[in-house]
């Protein structure tokens, strides 16, 4: 494409009164290798006359465009200029609110800051959308249950084509197993008829669902908009083409069998799913003798938020032990229900019912660690516990017990066993083909043919739920296109379920249509552009294949890497990765990145500092120190990256080598509570950065220069201070001795 | 105490239960245990505060743990808790039903249960109205012309009905009757609270101080509330102990001098006696504008409440008011009026066991136990 340029400054926003315009036209002309008098200047920029005076420009064939003005983050729709490269400065932000006005140091950084824009137009293309042929945009419901047929509702009354697939011989899952369940509409007093039953019948009933019954996935193979899966029904298999996955496979109810302590093996001692099949039969009675149940200690927590079974809180086991309390007391008005509990957990609108069902006097509550069941005779026993509100340690004669059991998720057998043949490839082919022959292989749930395993990879901390990696983004797991809901994502109500069905739906239209205009389909929703390897340059090390946190990318039969483009979520850790560095998008690469640095100008007089600073959290985290008035270091030069996962290393011989003092790498915290959009680019990037540390001594410089910092985007006050210190340690130092050369 | 150590069996009441809501504790199955009422409480100790395991107690219908319990009496009722509760459960007003109950547990007669059930109430005023009719009514007194005057024509309460035998009989055996319900009462009381307790120091001591914040009324200070209750209580209190004076000095009067009444409003009797009804009245007309002022932060008290106060409120009217029409030699209104006066003294003093005026009783019982025991 011939590049027609176009270079903007604005002189609002306190602009015009923070730098000396005149020279910084002169220096950008210089830099565009353009005329002074064709950089044009306005006063307002955003302003209408100010977009219809780059308009104009655009509709005369201007395509090539930088606007020195405020922060990409904002006003982003009056500077959308389609079929336009554009590249937008930060002199709002990083100058005109966070320098001191009118300095030699703040005239330098706007300079800069412009030359590296038209740095990046010029090294830049305009990206086309990558739309590959024959997409599908049918959506797989993997489970029948509560967010399995509410997923597929939403999606088929959105007009997508949807194929539910069950593998039970019945739709309905769990909650068709109910024999009442919790009011969910005001007053939050009478328990309602299992409502799935209208579902199933909705669903069997809709033209845009095709349903699956005592059928199973046996293979998914391809990527978002191209899946091919095969689902196998009783013996027979078929293949169907879809565009993305909702995963809502479900729970099973945590082992009782493990639960001995808490009396489980006596008759009288049964599990909230029991409970549900005694209610149906009409009368609350027990099973060692079948008498009639009057009292009725419910043991919550059982199993649940207990680091011996399951550490987590399942959610729903208060409400459903407060209500099958309802059952006791709706069948005998005499008979009582005694709860024992960790702590009453009753999310969302169950607070109310759990409120209403306070009220009834034969319905009694305490906090309480339950020690034991002992045997009290004639079948009765003793509910023991200790820490009670009603005395140290108290013992309560019970007819039956009913332990509230909590939920394991289904993806978490084949995540524990995909884990543990991992650990035992780790130490080689025969421990692995040991585990293998060893370790029952447990059902699997899509069987992806995918390079980085068969299933969601498990998430650390999530106990084998499909949850999401990003704090922001329910749904998403690590494989696009694929989304989880209800209870296999978390532990939940069967409302909550509903409503999370109801997003998964959504993400999963997100995904086809996204796929179909060729652009990323989260979170850089809008992006047009995508990895474009030199291949002729690969040497198939696999680093990326590796690395790539979502698994776009396979290998061929020879082992050469090829991406699946439409897994991919544009965050560039492949070209961070690759030791080739042919990995290109067409506004973000190597030689953009590193070009731009090598613009900064450098005085053998003044430190100079380069933050290499994620668009995601510490770019924003800037922009909000600026926008409350913080001043930042006029030592630095920030240039935003897609994810501390895209920084490649030859960056830092490119800041050294031109005389660059320190180098800072600005991104998301990592570990436990990690925030990276992209899973662990700053993670990978301080592992990478790890290593060339070691180089820089080796080169007598020292390594301390440069440093990978984490940042939360709600610590942007405190962003100015630790960029201080850090400038502060670099003049401690002292000046890059490669400066003179 | 000894729970502490060994495992205590819970049986819970679900009648108990019932039987809390129903005497004014509706509010009782709120609470949901976050102590809030025990943190704002002024009067509990540091150590097992209340109200929060009474609540909890009474929740699981634990009777043996709540009628025989001190701490129910060591509550003034300031209504700190109810007024801070965040659920509503108003943990004054559910204490206050317990304390009915436990005044029932311990009377030994049935009368307490229907005193406090709205049921009976025609039913006990019946009792003093037969008999005080049955005095009259043989005499023809119905027809007031009939009742014979004093030396001076004027109004005699004595020649309607009889000092001697009616009224000193009646009430003494009323009296003598309500002594012995509470001293059952109280001996089974104090048996419970001390099983497995142990008692230390001097008993006299504790009374002593005990009697100390019972005329003090120092407790009272320390509601936040409700702190206006302390001079209405005050008033209540006193005057009971003005016209207890009032009451000795006639038995004196008229057994030791042959003095009959009426006597002269100057005289010392009259004096006492005079300041003591109008302090009553003032002070139960202060109660009664304090609970309805404070209705709302401190709840609207039980029929069982009420059913006191309003004995206690037309005792003084009626004191009072015969009193006047009699000066007033106004006969329609003087001898109904004093006929109403005798039924409601009569219905104070014989139910005075079952009624909330056997707070009065238990409530120092209980103060004593807590001084006792170093509870408090």
């Amino acid at each position: 494409m011939e590049k027609k340029f176009g270079v903007y400054i604005c002189k609002g926003c306190s602009i015009g009164e923070s730098v000396n315009i005149d020279n910084l036209i002169k220096s950008t002309a210089r830099a565009a290798k353009m005329q002074p008098e064709a950089v044009r200047v306005h006063d307002v920029l955003c302003s209408p006359a100010g977009l219809e005076m780059i308009k104009n420009d655009v509709k005369e064939g201007t395509n090539a465009i930088v606007i020195g003005a405020c922060s990409p983050r904002v006003k982003f729709e009056e500077f959308d200029l389609p079929g336009a490269i554009t590249e937008r400065v930060n002199l709002r932000e990083f100058v005109a609110w966070s320098q001191d006005p009118n300095t030699d140091a703040t005239q330098s950084i706007a300079e800069d800051y412009m030359k590296m824009g038209i740095i990046k137009v010029q090294k830049g293309d305009l990206p086309e959308p990558n739309i590959l042929p024959d997409l599908s945009k049918t959506i797989v419901v993997v489970g029948g249950g509560v967010s399995g047929l509410t997923s597929a509702l939403e999606a088929a009354e959105a007009g997508y084509e949807v194929v539910l697939v069950e593998k039970q011989a019945e739709l309905g899952g769990w909650a068709a197993k109910l024999y009442k369940q919790t009011p969910r509409e005001y007053p939050y007093e009478k328990l309602e008829e299992p409502a799935v039953f209208a579902k199933i019948k909705e669903v069997e009933a809709h033209p845009n669902i095709k349903v699956y019954k005592s059928a199973v996935i046996e293979k998914t193979e391809g990527q978002p908009g191209l899946f091919d899966v095969t689902i196998r029904t009783n013996g027979t298999g078929e293949t169907i083409k879809a565009g993305a996955f909702i995963m809502a496979a479900g729970w099973q109810p945590y082992d009782a069998s493990k639960l001995g302590h808490l009396g489980y093996g006596n008759p009288n001692v049964i599990t909230n799913v029991q409970m549900e099949e005694i209610a149906k039969t009409g009368k609350i009675t027990r099973p060692s003798d079948g008498k009639e149940a009057k009292r009725v200690a419910f043991i919550q927590c059982a199993g649940s938020r207990d680091p011996e079974h399951l550490p987590y809180c399942s959610s729903f086991c208060c409400a459903t032990s407060l209500k099958q309390a309802k059952y006791v007391r709706e069948k005998n008005g005499d008979a009582v229900a005694m709860i024992f509990y960790k702590d009453i957990r009753t999310p969302g609108q169950t607070e109310i019912f759990y409120k209403n069902m306070q009220n009834d006097p034969g319905v009694l509550l305490t906090k309480a660690d339950v020690t034991g069941i002992s045997d009290a005779g004639n079948g009765n026993m003793f509910v023991e516990a200790e820490n009670t509100l009603l005395g140290e340690k108290i013992k309560v004669e019970a007819d039956l017990v009913v332990l509230a059991t909590g939920i394991v998720p289904a993806t978490r057998a084949p995540q524990e066993y995909l884990d543990g043949l991992t650990e035992a490839g780790k130490k080689g082919d025969d421990a692995r083909k040991a585990y293998i022959e060893s370790t029952p292989k447990p059902e699997f749930i899509l069987n992806l043919d995918y390079r980085q395993g068969p299933e969601i990879p498990s998430l650390e901390g999530a106990y084998g739920f499909a949850d999401s990696n990003f704090i922001c983004f329910q749904y998403e797991t690590r494989r696009t296109g694929i989304y989880s809901a209800g209870c296999v994502r978390q532990p939940m109500t069967m409302a909550d379920a509903s409503d999370d069905a109801a997003g998964a739906a959504l993400k999963a239209i997100q995904c086809v249509e996204h796929v179909a205009q060729g652009i990323a389909v989260h979170p850089r929703a809008w992006d047009m552009t995508f990895p474009d390897p030199l291949m002729i340059k690969c040497t198939s090390c696999k680093r990326c294949t590796e690395e790539c946190p979502f698994g776009a990318i396979d290998e061929d039969e020879k082992g050469t890497p090829f991406y699946r483009i439409n897994r991919c979520r544009r965050c560039g850790t492949c070209m961070g990765a690759c030791p080739e560095r042919i990995v290109s998008f067409k506004d973000f690469s190597v030689d953009i990145v590193g070009s731009m640095i090598r613009g900064i100008e450098v005085s053998e007089d003044e430190f100079r500092i380069v933050v290499l600073a994620c668009e995601n959290d510490a770019y924003p985290a800037l922009d909000s120190a600026a926008i409350k008035r913080n001043k930042i270091n006029p030592n630095v030069r920030i240039i935003p990256v897609r994810c501390l996962g895209s920084t490649n290393l030859v960056w830092v011989t490119d800041a050294f080598s031109k005389g660059i003092d320190g180098l800072i790498l600005l991104g998301c915290k990592y570990g436990e509570n990690y925030q990276c959009h992209f899973v662990k680019g700053s993670e990978l990037a301080n592992y990478r950065f790890g290593k060339v540390k070691e180089t820089l001594d080796k080169l007598q410089l020292e390594s301390d220069r440069c440093q990978l910092i984490q940042v939360a985007i709600s610590e942007y006050d405190k962003l100015p201070e630790i960029i201080n210190d850090f400038v502060a340690r670099v003049e401690e130092i002292g000046p890059n001795p490669f400066k003179e050369f | 105490m000894p729970e502490q150590i060994m495992t205590q069996v819970i049986s819970p009441d679900l009648n108990f239960v019932k039987d809390i809501i129903a005497s004014g504790g509706e509010s009782l199955k709120k609470c949901y245990q976050c102590s809030t009422c025990t943190v704002v409480c002024n009067v509990t100790p540091d150590d097992k505060p209340f109200p929060r395991k009474e609540m909890m107690y009474a929740q699981w219908g634990m009777k043996d743990k709540l009628v025989s319990n001190p701490d129910i009496w060591l509550c003034h009722q300031c209504s700190d808790c109810t007024a801070y509760c965040p659920r509503g459960a108003k943990p004054g007003e559910v204490i206050g039903a317990v304390r009915k109950l436990a005044i029932q547990h311990y009377s030994p007669t049935p009368l307490a249960k229907m005193v406090g059930d709205p049921k009976y109430l025609l039913m006990l005023f019946a009792i003093p109205v037969l008999l005080f009719l049955a005095y009259i009514v043989p005499k023809g007194y119905l027809d007031f012309s009939a009742i014979p005057r004093g030396e001076d024509g004027g109004i005699v309460y004595s020649k309607f009905v009889p000092v001697f035998p009616e009224i000193d009989v009646t009430f003494g055996a009323a009296a003598f009757f309500a002594a012995v319900c509470f001293v059952l009462g109280i001996k089974r009381y104090w048996t419970d609270m001390s099983a497995g307790v142990k008692v230390q120091g001097n008993l006299m001591d504790s009374i002593k101080a005990t009697i100390i914040d019972i005329i003090t009324h120092k407790k009272f200070e320390k509601c936040n509330v409700t702190k206006d209750r302390k001079t209405s209580h005050l008033l209540v209190f006193y005057s009971f102990v003005g016209l207890a004076i009032t009451t000795t000095l006639a038995i004196v009067y008229l057994y030791g001098f042959k003095y009959e009444s009426p006597y002269p409003l100057y005289d010392p009797l009259k004096i006492i006696g005079n300041i003591s009804a109008l302090a009553l009245l003032y002070g139960i007309t202060l109660v009664t504008g304090n609970r309805l002022k404070n209705a709302e932060k401190a709840g609207k008290g039980s029929y069982f409440d009420w059913l006191f106060i309003t004995v206690v409120a037309v005792v003084a009217v009626t004191g009072m008011g015969a009193q006047l029409f009699r000066l007033a030699d106004i006969a329609i209104l003087a001898y109904p009026t004093y006929f109403t006066h005798l039924v409601f003294v009569f219905f104070l003093f014989a139910y005075a066991p079952f009624s909330k005026m056997a707070h009065m009783v238990y409530r120092t019982t209980a103060m004593v136990f807590a001084r006792h025991t170093n509870r408090d």
